[in-house]
């Protein structure tokens, strides 16, 4: 039985956002990491941007409504010029985010990437998941866990300012705020405003501006409005109790503030504007690319300071999602793969945790509380197949993961008739022998995955893609499909 | 003045000592008597003689008085069982981290120098042999005869062990019995269950008293087995005494050496699990058994 112990595979990274839709191939090298007397570990080992695209306006067929159709020819034209097919890409991901992330638009992006976009790419969208993404691009993840410090990454880009938060390279809070610099739009390097979104009207009101489409506008009136959407976006990290406007913009629940920041770090494209060594200073300078996003970066770094905030260099300012999404989408999961070749990929596996705080401790209990959440969402009706995400056994015994194993096989029984595959996810370290309790325990060989070691908390869907290593591990995706609004 | 200070002091002590009593941290015996103890400076809590378990605060608890980086000390200290981040007094460690070393110390001392018990063995179904070593002592100073059978041993495993199976499970004590029994109950029957469902014939496991990892061999011998499985405890350390290994060998004959082993160590519950690894040894079993070769050569075969 050969079983190599390194391999690559070829990652994906498609950020299509409110401004700009960008893509980046990344090589990822899986490795098992264990040596030979422990119980193999595979994990991705090295992250290797292969290629960066240009930074391209996102194609729009209405204010609204990507152009699908284009973007799938930026894609096209990126593979291209990367050398690279269709065929090469093993895996990665397509986020939707800021204004854009609406449904109808991921849905026309995925039928019109389908065949661009290799075998096992998704697409993913939610203010969270995007805040997640750009932090571990940006850098903050792994600052965070060099330093032992809390980082709080904040892209600012056209339409939203993505946060999330970092203790030893684990995002702990997430929050959305709805301040970009695309929100009001000029002539290029120009002052006349060519459009003000929603969200740019009510922080125009809350400064006592007028302004109107058609305008032309000077410097000393535009700064106290971007000067106020700094502040709002500053005011989110120092407390939980802010002001109406902020709460007028705030898209998720805010942060929780429950860890101490030590650092700030912003990405996005207007983070460049952020660690600029001097802000602008005529309105051509503002409007460079036809909106406020320079004013906005300068006027954020100011405030910011005046907080007493600490600010570091991110490692990717703009393509910090992009590069997050090409490299960090991926989990691989070992332990116990009992799958047809043609059972995976598998899409949209929906995420059900029936257990909110402690496991029953008779098979029976167990059975039956699966059996309400399998019911409460109406999951044996559904055509797709069901994840049960557990924290672990009772206690690691055997006799305990043993009474797991039956109340899993007992309150998923309605569901296994239908013959779809078993999947669980478990955070505690036993998905081998879970996984062979269950074999054990069925009337039947059973279609199933067993993973362990992998937190889904806040993810209401996975995806599990084709096995690499010889069948040992699978790649495991995890999305929020919470589209905004 | 001398006489106004003294009958200050004796006000202070006494309202700190009716304070500690109301606590209940004095044994509530006559005041008078409390009071001339502590004038005396002898020790109030004399109770020298109580074997009463002492509890340590809890590992992760921060020891550094003053951290610059409190979060990077639990970081590092939460990477290791090693004993980082525990402070200092002046050149010396803290009372605390010098007695949790000597009673980890004891710790593994224990697991040395006491047998599995009896009790044990009896719940978990296991029959015991012993190997040629007679006492504990010996078998310490003399590894080669606990690489051996005793001749009674020998007449056991003839007599009572099935013969011509594919598997052969054996738990030994080696150094540590402690690691033996905090591990096997959740082990043995996981792996059981892997081999069995996956339709392998396994011999009823067995206990070998004073063994060490040698000894698998001319039990091979015995009951014409394929593989052998030798669960045995691992020379205990600071950081954990529990620590159990896996050696595993196919077919052994006069010339198998070390490197014909296969070995998963490590397991103990900040290890690999004990349930998991049980899980895992079985995969690597039939491995075994499908290569039909064990150690160097069967990693060669991946």
């Amino acid at each position: 039985m050969p079983e190599s112990n390194i391999q690559t595979i070829m990652s994906v990274g498609i950020d299509i956002g409110t401004t700009t839709t960008q893509l980046v191939i990344s090589r990822l090298t899986i490795e098992n990491t264990a040596s030979g007397t422990f119980v193999p570990h595979v994990e991705i080992t090295d992250k290797e941007v292969i290629h960066r695209s240009e930074i391209y306006i996102t194609p729009l067929s209405d204010r609204d409504l990507i152009d699908a159709v284009a973007v799938s020819k930026i894609v096209e034209t990126e593979y291209l010029v990367a050398g690279l097919t269709p065929e090469n890409i093993d895996t990665g991901a397509v986020i939707i985010t800021g204004e854009t992330a609406k449904k109808e638009n991921a849905k026309a992006i995925i039928d019109a990437l389908a065949g661009y976009a290799g075998d096992f790419v998704v697409a993913t969208a939610g203010a969270n998941l995007e805040g997640i993404y750009a932090g571990k691009g940006s850098g903050a993840a792994a600052f965070s866990v060099q330093r032992h410090q809390v980082v709080a990454n904040i892209d600012v880009g056209g339409g939203t300012s993505n946060y999330a938060m970092f203790h030893e390279g684990k995002a702990v809070e997430t929050t959305c705020l709805n301040v970009g610099g695309h929100l009001i739009e000029f002539e290029r390097q120009g002052d006349r405003i060519t459009y003000i979104s929603e969200p740019a009207k009510i922080a125009l009101q809350s400064a006592g501006q007028r302004l109107e489409v058609g305008e032309r506008i000077t410097l000393p009136q535009l700064r106290p409005v971007v000067k106020a959407m700094a502040a709002c976006v500053v005011e989110v990290l120092k407390t939980t109790k802010q002001s109406e406007l902020t709460r007028a913009l705030l898209m998720t629940p805010t942060l929780r503030l429950e860890h101490t920041i030590r650092k700030v770090m912003i990405s996005g494209g207007v983070a460049d504007y952020v660690y600029a060594p001097q802000g602008p200073v005529t309105m051509m300078e503002v409007t460079e690319f036809g909106d406020f996003g320079p004013l906005l970066g300068w006027e954020l770094k100011l405030c910011l300071e005046t907080a007493g905030f600490v600010l570091e260099k991110p490692n990717e300012t703009v393509r910090a999602t992009v590069i997050g999404t090409g490299t960090q989408s991926v989990n691989l999961s070992g332990s116990t793969i009992h799958l047809q070749e043609k059972t995976l990929p598998l899409r949209n596996v929906m995420v059900i945790s029936p257990f909110s705080s402690t496991i029953p401790d008779t098979v029976q209990g167990i059975g039956k509380a699966i059996k309400n959440e399998m019911l409460r969402l109406q999951a044996n009706q559904s055509e797709g197949s069901v994840a049960l995400a557990l924290k672990g056994p009772r206690t690691m015994t055997f006799v305990n993961i043993n009474l797991l194993a039956q109340g899993v096989l007992l309150g998923m029984e309605e569901y296994l008739s239908q013959n779809k595959p078993l999947v669980l996810v478990i955070e505690a370290d036993c998905g081998k022998v879970l996984g062979q309790c269950i074999n054990a325990n069925a009337n039947r060989p059973l279609e199933m995955v067993c993973i362990d070691q992998l937190e889904v908390e806040d993810c209401d869907y996975i995806d599990i893609g084709k096995p690499l290593m010889g069948g040992r591990v699978v790649p495991v995706v995890l999305k929020t499909l919470v589209f905004n609004r | 003045m001398a006489v106004a200070n003294n009958e200050l002091e004796k006000v202070i002590i006494q309202s700190v000592l009716e304070e500690l009593a109301k606590k209940g941290l004095l044994p509530s015996k006559g005041k008078d008597h409390v009071m001339s103890s502590a004038m005396q400076d002898t020790p109030l809590y004399s109770n020298t003689s109580s074997e009463e378990m002492v509890t340590f605060p809890p590992l992760d608890e921060m020891q550094i008085s003053k951290p610059f980086n409190a979060d990077a000390v639990k970081a590092m200290k939460k990477s290791t069982p090693a004993r980082i981040g525990i402070g200092r007094a002046g050149a010396r460690p803290k009372t605390m981290s010098w007695l949790r070393f000597l009673a980890d110390h004891a710790v593994a001392q224990d697991a040395v120098f006491l047998d599995v018990s009896d009790e044990f063995l009896k719940q978990n179904n296991l029959m015991t042999v012993q190997s040629a070593v007679t006492s504990k002592d010996e078998f310490l100073t003399r590894p080669d005869l606990g690489r051996r059978l005793s001749e009674e041993a020998v007449k056991t495993i003839t007599e009572k062990c099935e013969k011509n199976v594919q598997v052969q499970i054996l738990v030994v004590d080696g150094l540590s019995s402690t690691a033996i029994e905090a591990n096997i109950p959740d082990l043995l029957p996981a792996l059981m269950q892997g081999l069995k469902s996956a339709g392998i014939k396994v011999g009823a496991p067995f206990f070998v008293k004073y063994g060490r990892v040698w000894v698998q061999d001319p039990i091979a011998n015995l009951v014409k087995a394929d593989v052998i499985v030798s669960l045995i405890g691992e020379r205990p350390g600071l950081g954990t005494a529990e620590s159990l290994s896996a050696y595993m060998i196919y077919q052994p004959n006069e010339k198998t050496v070390e490197a014909d082993r296969t070995v998963v160590s490590n397991i103990h519950k900040g290890g690999i699990p004990p349930a998991e690894a049980g899980a895992h040894l079985s995969d690597v079993v039939q491995q075994i058994l499908t290569a039909k070769a064990s150690g160097v050569k069967f990693n060669q075969q991946k």
